[in-house]
């Protein structure tokens, strides 16, 4: 590709679509000790009830 | 170089137009999309409205009509063999407006920050949160993606073709819609191929429903349902999950990102999640009407490929015209949501893992996104193939799982939709974080219920 294609081609993206810019990472965010264990409640409750349906698909598949 | 935030790059480039600021060298990635993004400016420029929506059309339409997979029809189709027309018919309507307002949020958090929700969660949440949410995902893809083949088993079956072939389809398809290295024809494909999801309004239109009760059911959302209560809570949960999920979250954020969407974009990327919404519950409510037609004719027991045999009960009762419809309609849910879903999947892991992960590169440069595209539909695929697997049960047990594991996932994408600072003025308003927020508790409270109440009389205690 010459410069110029190139050049024209780049008018049509934002410059944080570029490839080069979002394989940057974004900042991480400093999470409030609130936030965490709030995360971390619906991270074990997605994780209980999870357990509990494939135990329960499972024991009916025993049957 | 130092972390950037998108939305504060924004301030100094235009919505669609040139740039003075010097730039990095452009990928091939960058080059396909920008050609995509050509076509957009040349439309909006001259005015080319309906050019304009069409061009931009696509991620919404396909996350929705995606969802409207085989586990989501079966599980329709259950609730009016099982109950007849009545509450679900509304609720299918509420679920759908419910996946209008989590998908709009996945649109918008895509076009602003350029990034999937899987990259986005790792970057800005850290590693754990990030691999936990694509974890779930690859989880509940897996459980999805083998009910997609038995969808298409099921139909196929209809017409007395194998379970072997039903596979072999799937990986084919998939196969054939990676090999180009665009976006843009990878999506036009499979939208060709979600056009006949509306199979299954037209099988509803067959069997001549009572319109008067169906008018009766939406007005009044009744009767209620009746029966088993664990039935009807695995039914509402199943129902919830087949209208909005992990896989959706991850793929509408990923597609609209690399479709090339901009926040300029963001009236059409509405129309595109509403149109499809739209669709999707049209289509949805189709198949629960057909499935109506198997009330009161022993339909709540639909015997034949593990009580999954619903094109076999219509035949004997609406005629073999509507079942064929609806055979041909799972396969087409089953094939088109394989695409989407192994989609999401790659997208998934290619962004967690940080490599190239997008259809814009070639099989060689982004070779894991390609590969773990294929490799779950390929999981799957050999899954189905076992004899005597209870094919109802998958279909609807996928999607209680996805209910279930939706939580965490809507709160990370209600916490990214609020980060001002990669957001700016588009992150939320306070209303769409009440409506966003009411939805989780709902979603939750489902899902638990029928956790806890199946698993309590598994164990025998109550």
């Amino acid at each position: 590709m010459t410069a110029s294609e190139e050049q024209e081609l780049v008018m049509f993206l934002e410059r944080d679509q570029l490839v080069a810019d979002t394989s940057q990472p974004v900042a991480r965010l400093v999470l409030s000790r609130r936030m965490s264990v709030a995360l971390w409640t619906l991270r074990v409750f997605a994780v209980v009830v999870s357990a509990m349906v494939i135990y329960t698909f499972v024991s009916q598949l025993a049957h | 170089m130092p972390p950037r935030s998108p939305a504060s790059l924004l301030d100094t480039v235009g919505s669609d137009g040139a740039v003075a600021l010097p730039r990095p060298p452009l990928t091939p990635e960058d080059a396909a999309r920008s050609q995509d993004r050509f076509r957009v400016h040349n439309a909006r420029r001259n005015g080319r409205r309906w050019t304009l929506l069409w061009l931009l059309l696509g991620p919404g339409i396909l996350a929705m009509l995606g969802e409207n997979d085989g586990p989501s029809m079966i599980s329709y189709a259950t609730t009016g063999a099982t109950y007849g027309l009545g509450f679900f018919l509304p609720f299918i309507l509420v679920t759908f407006a419910m996946a209008v307002v989590c998908q709009e949020m996945c649109m918008r958090v895509g076009a602003v920050t350029h990034r999937g929700f899987g990259q986005l969660v790792l970057e800005r949440f850290g590693p754990l949160w990030g691999w936990f949410s694509a974890g779930d995902l690859i989880l509940t893809n897996l459980v999805t993606l083998i009910a997609e083949f038995v969808a298409i088993r099921i139909g196929l079956s209809f017409f007395h073709i194998g379970a072997g072939i039903a596979a072999l389809l799937g990986i084919v398809l998939v196969v054939f819609t990676l090999s180009g290295g665009r976006y843009w024809r990878w999506e036009r494909i499979v939208l060709g191929m979600a056009v006949f999801n509306g199979l299954f309004l037209v099988a509803a239109l067959m069997t001549k429903p009572h319109w008067g009760a169906v008018g009766h059911a939406f007005i009044t959302a009744s009767p209620f349902p009746g029966g088993s209560f664990n039935t009807l809570l695995l039914l509402v949960a199943s129902t919830i999950g087949a209208t909005v999920t992990p896989w959706m979250i991850f793929f509408q954020q990923s597609a609209s990102a690399d479709k090339g969407l901009t926040p300029g974009d963001l009236k059409h990327g509405r129309y595109d999640t509403v149109v499809g919404a739209v669709l999707a519950a049209l289509f949805g409510c189709g198949a629960l009407i057909a499935g109506a037609a198997l009330f009161g004719h022993g339909g709540s027991s639909i015997q034949g490929l593990a009580g999954a045999g619903f094109p076999g009960a219509l035949k004997l009762v609406s005629g073999n015209a509507v079942a064929t419809v609806f055979a041909l309609g799972l396969i087409e849910a089953g094939a088109v949501a394989i695409l989407t879903i192994s989609a999401s999947t790659g997208y998934a892991v290619g962004e967690c893992i940080g490599v190239a992960h997008s259809f814009n590169n070639s099989t060689r440069k982004a070779s894991v996104f390609y590969g773990a595209n294929i490799g779950a539909a390929l999981i799957a695929a050999v899954i189905i193939l076992i004899p005597g697997a209870p094919l109802l049960s998958i279909a609807l047990n996928a999607n209680v799982l996805a209910t279930v594991l939706l939580p965490v996932a809507l709160v990370f994408l209600i916490m990214l939709a609020n980060d001002r600072e990669l957001m700016g003025k588009w992150a939320n308003t306070a209303a769409t974080n009440w409506i966003a927020l009411t939805i989780v508790a709902f979603i939750s409270v489902c899902g638990a219920a029928y956790g806890i109440d199946s698993f309590l009389q598994t164990v025998h205690l109550i």
